[in-house]
């Protein structure tokens, strides 16, 4: 069949403007009705109201008084607005720890988890795609079968050693474990083998370069989007993660966001304790989404989600 | 027997392998950082556990080898059942409904169907953003016995006062949760999939006549199947540790209980009951679950020639 036979409909079953000028096929050639469309549209526009209600949610409500966040209607401000002073609470308020205790803590051990796994997976991605030793493939399939091993399986266990080797409660027991990502190894051995060439390697090596050299020199600067995207991979999931530090740490000076947060709350909901405690809550709550949300936009061109599953449409 | 001469071309030959083993062995080099830290933190906690479930700790007597009574025991256990079913049921409504929600949108951002596709996108993407513990926060507030403000929305409007925290309602809620958290994430790994579909491919389909939803379903779908097939196995282990909600809802919601999920049972045995070798089993036998369904998912799409 020629393309001057494809099904173009009539001009008024077009959609107007710019719609589908971003996909890949003009939209027009798909032939679809406006009504259709707006079908569409509507399905986008229900399920952002259920994405943004517990957020504007939240940003309404830390700028109440923690009797307001019940006894007005949720969904808008009321008066007095006390958004600075609940702020204020949170940064001075010590009564289970300091919340910019935790936040540090958080940055911390995000940052460090964050990096550790793009240098550990970035090397081993790299040693994966461009090197055949003895023993690769078995160590790669290990490896591989870690992603279907639930964080359920060994976080008590990891407790327990850590308590035997006197690690408990200390940052690296923490941080180091987020460290390990075995899909943040794949991601970087299937981005290394599609962009660090053999033979770029190869004439490194024939001007004499050492291989530590050529990774540092060559294969990092091609693998900039890969890292950045495993890296923001990374933070996010430390940053986020509850259960770990919940399992193998309990000194309150060492918690993470997560952590106090969820003994705040409990308080909240536990009869007889200082009821502002409410409010102080929700507003820690609303800081601790803010610095990823930031990271996001700030690192908004790096990210690279073609990455990754492109791999696995092959 | 003498060997056959060497010719200069053999020589360099072999030098050229010998170089190229030498060399290809420093590829362990760049390995051995991340499986020093994978052994250490990973393998040696998970072998430690398997040890540990063989033995059981008793107030007098210390600890002995009991074999495979903590299994018989986790096994024999309606209290690890109960949770377990709660988890699976969780597990079937809640995966499949995320994934179905996540491909349509996904589907829908690919073919640039929907005005401000890309604005869409980055909204839905936010939740990715929030911590499960500030998400269940967040719902368990609004949704909260009373006060909640949807519960005083339904009161206001002159509607039964709906208990979202009742027997009837609460695997529901988290449910509610789990989409509410994790959908964003679904769809932008689906969407890249679908990005990276030659363009070649649905152009020749047009050319061919193939309407919008053939398309959709015979061509881009079954295209990037293996990309669904991995979004629903990462859920699927996900879900099945269900963990943190349920457990920071508990204050609110009484009917969560100490067995809820297995992972909620085998926290409290550890850390409430003290009974590490029982938790270990109970993990033990978590994670044996979570692979054996794992691995039966993989290997069934496998024979339907779908994985690559």
């Amino acid at each position: 069949m020629s393309i001057a036979t494809a099904p173009v409909r009539a001009p008024k079953a077009y959609p107007r403007r710019n719609i589908g000028v971003t996909a890949d096929v003009p939209l027009q050639l798909y032939g679809l009705h406006r009504r259709t469309i707006n079908l569409v549209t509507l399905a986008c526009g229900l399920f952002t109201l259920f994405t943004l209600i517990p957020i504007w949610w939240i940003f309404v409500s830390s700028s109440k008084t923690a009797t307001n966040v019940n006894s007005t209607f949720g969904f808008w401000f009321a008066h007095p607005f006390v958004l600075w002073s609940n702020l204020k609470e949170v940064f001075t308020n010590r009564e289970d720890g300091s919340f910019l205790q935790w936040l540090r803590n958080t940055a911390i051990y995000a940052g460090i988890g964050g990096i550790g796994a793009t240098v550990l997976s970035a090397m081993a991605g790299y040693g994966f795609a461009r090197f055949s030793f003895r023993g690769k493939n078995l160590l790669f399939i290990s490896i591989m079968a870690a992603l279907l091993i639930p964080i359920v399986a060994f976080a008590v266990p990891l407790y327990l050693v850590y308590a035997k080797v006197h690690m408990d409660s200390t940052m690296p027991a923490i941080f180091v474990p987020f460290m390990i990502s075995p899909v943040s190894v794949y991601l970087m051995r299937v981005y290394a083998g599609g962009s660090v060439p053999r033979e770029l390697i190869d004439a490194a090596r024939v001007d004499g370069a050492g291989e530590a050299g050529i990774f540092v020199r060559i294969a990092v600067p091609l693998m900039v989007p890969a890292l950045v995207t495993v890296f923001m991979l990374n933070v996010v999931s430390s940053w986020n993660n509850f259960f770990l530090p919940f399992i193998v740490n309990n000194s309150a000076k060492l918690y993470t966001l997560t952590q106090g947060l969820q003994v705040w709350f409990w308080h909240t909901n536990i009869a007889g304790t200082s009821e502002n405690f409410t409010a102080i809550t929700i507003a820690a709550s609303m800081i601790s989404i803010m610095p990823l949300l930031i990271m996001f936009i700030v690192l908004q061109r790096y990210w690279r989600g073609g990455l990754l599953l492109g791999g696995l449409t092959g | 027997m003498a060997s056959p001469p060497v010719t200069p071309t053999e020589v360099a030959g072999r030098r050229q392998r010998a170089f190229q083993r030498r060399r290809d062995r420093r590829g362990l080099w760049f390995v051995l950082p991340f499986f020093v830290v994978f052994l250490m933190f990973l393998v040696v906690p998970l072998a430690y556990s398997v040890y540990t479930s063989f033995f059981t700790t008793r107030m007098i007597g210390g600890t002995v080898f009991t074999g495979f009574s903590n299994y018989t025991q986790a096994l024999g256990d309606g209290a690890f059942w109960t949770g377990m079913g709660r988890t699976f049921l969780f597990a079937a409504i809640q995966v499949p409904v995320m994934v179905i929600i996540a491909t349509f949108f996904a589907t829908i951002f690919d073919m640039g169907v929907a005005r401000f596709g890309g604005a869409f996108r980055a909204v839905f993407f936010l939740p990715f953003a929030v911590p499960g513990v500030v998400a269940t926060a967040m719902w368990g507030s609004m949704l909260q016995t009373n006060v909640g403000v949807f519960v005083r929305v339904f009161l206001d409007l002159g509607l039964p006062n709906p208990n979202f925290f009742g027997p009837g309602h609460l695997l529901g809620v988290i449910v509610v949760i789990a989409i509410w958290e994790w959908t964003g994430f679904t769809i932008i790994l689906l969407y890249t999939a679908l990005k990276s579909v030659p363009r070649e491919v649905v152009e020749s389909a047009i050319v061919d006549g193939a309407k919008f939803s053939r398309i959709v379903t015979r061509i881009k779908l079954p295209i990037i199947r293996p990309a669904i097939i991995l979004v629903v196995i990462i859920n699927a282990i996900g879900a099945l540790q269900l963990f943190t909600e349920p457990y920071l809802l508990s204050p609110m919601a009484p009917n969560v209980s100490a067995n809820y999920t297995p992972t909620v049972y085998m926290y409290n045995e550890a850390f409430s009951a003290y009974s590490y070798d029982f938790a270990a089993a109970i993990a033990v036998v978590l994670a044996f679950i979570i692979i054996l369904i794992s691995a039966a998912f993989l290997l069934s799409q496998r024979r339907k020639g779908a994985l690559v």
